[in-house]
């Protein structure tokens, strides 16, 4: 019997020595968002997985595809059968680091301007990302981080077609926000 | 004859029009109003996902599951957003049902049983449940 051991439950098992650094959450908030003057699509995921280690600032996330939510059902299904192909990628991950602060900045409440570098694999394929956002101590001891980032389609070999190509934003954009808890 | 021509190809144009409008807007259904694929306890679910993930996504990913299970926890609305989560045997990882808040029943509460109908997408640390309702 092979048992898998999702990225995140692997993680949390890996990291029990050091609890103490490691900060995690499973309700991470994931947007995206594209405009043209054509339509102006949106979906929301409230179910994405992060870990962040304060010590080598090390962040990672993890969404399932078909958890995003659309307000209009016909583009929620097109979004997984067509563009994304969910069946096929049902998950989206990032792998990535934290600059712009330090662990000392994290004791204390107040966020500041950070940048997160690193790798989307999205659709099978994995590509470098650079978010900008901010990253604090709440006052409840949380970690509260938010940023955004764009994607281009094209570059993890989604294909649209050309019929919609104009209904659908060249770069989407791609908003985050995660309240990260003690481990 | 070339009047009923025009009349035809009329209300086959607006009656086409009608129905691409219908099904641009339309949302997706309740899933109270839906028919479960398939009904397995919270424990069976995680561990269909953890022995076999890619075998469980092809299996449950985007269908209606109706999970019968004890309530472990349930979460603070955030977001108008509730999660459920249903006991599994494993302190690791649950079975996360996602409701709106409004449609969290007062019975819903930690250790009592449940009855749950979501759309299933996928294994993260737990397994994740969508768009749920709870079933009498």
């Amino acid at each position: 019997m092979t048992r898998h051991l999702s990225l995140s439950a692997a993680l949390l098992l890996a990291t029990a020595a050091c609890a103490q650094e490691r900060y995690a959450t499973r309700t991470g908030h994931i947007a995206f968002q594209s405009e043209t003057p054509l339509e102006k699509i949106e979906a929301h995921n409230h179910k994405a997985t992060s870990v962040f280690d304060v010590t080598t600032m090390a962040f990672e996330m993890a969404v399932l595809m078909k958890g995003f939510e659309f307000e209009k059902a016909l583009m929620q299904e097109h979004f997984n059968e067509n563009y994304v192909e969910s069946d096929k990628y049902p998950k989206a991950t990032f792998k990535g680091k934290v600059t712009g602060i330090t662990a000392e900045d994290l004791k204390q409440s107040g966020s500041k301007a950070v940048t997160v570098e690193g790798e989307l694999t999205l659709h099978g394929v994995t590509k470098p990302v650079k978010a900008t956002g901010t990253m604090g101590l709440e006052p409840g001891g949380a970690i509260r981080a938010s940023g955004t980032f764009t994607v281009k389609p094209e570059d993890h070999a989604i294909t649209i077609p050309g019929m919609v190509r104009d209904n659908i934003a060249k770069e989407i954009a791609v908003t985050v926000q995660v309240d990260l808890t003690k481990l | 004859m070339k009047r009923i021509a025009i009349l035809v190809a009329l209300l086959a144009l607006v009656g086409g029009g009608w129905y691409a409008w219908r099904e641009y807007h339309r949302t997706a259904a309740p899933t109270s109003a839906l028919e479960a694929a398939e009904t397995m306890t919270a424990e069976a679910l995680l561990k269909a996902y953890t022995e076999d993930e890619n075998a469980a996504n092809a299996r449950f990913n985007g269908k209606v599951l109706l999970v019968t299970g004890t309530v472990r926890e349930v979460k603070t609305p955030e977001n108008g957003l509730v999660d459920v989560v249903l006991e599994t045997g494993d302190p690791l990882a649950g079975v996360v049902c996602q409701f709106a808040q409004a449609d969290v029943p007062a019975t819903l509460t930690a250790g009592a049983p449940a009855r749950i109908k979501g759309v299933a997408t996928g294994l993260l640390m737990d397994v994740v449940l969508q768009r749920c309702a709870s079933v009498e």
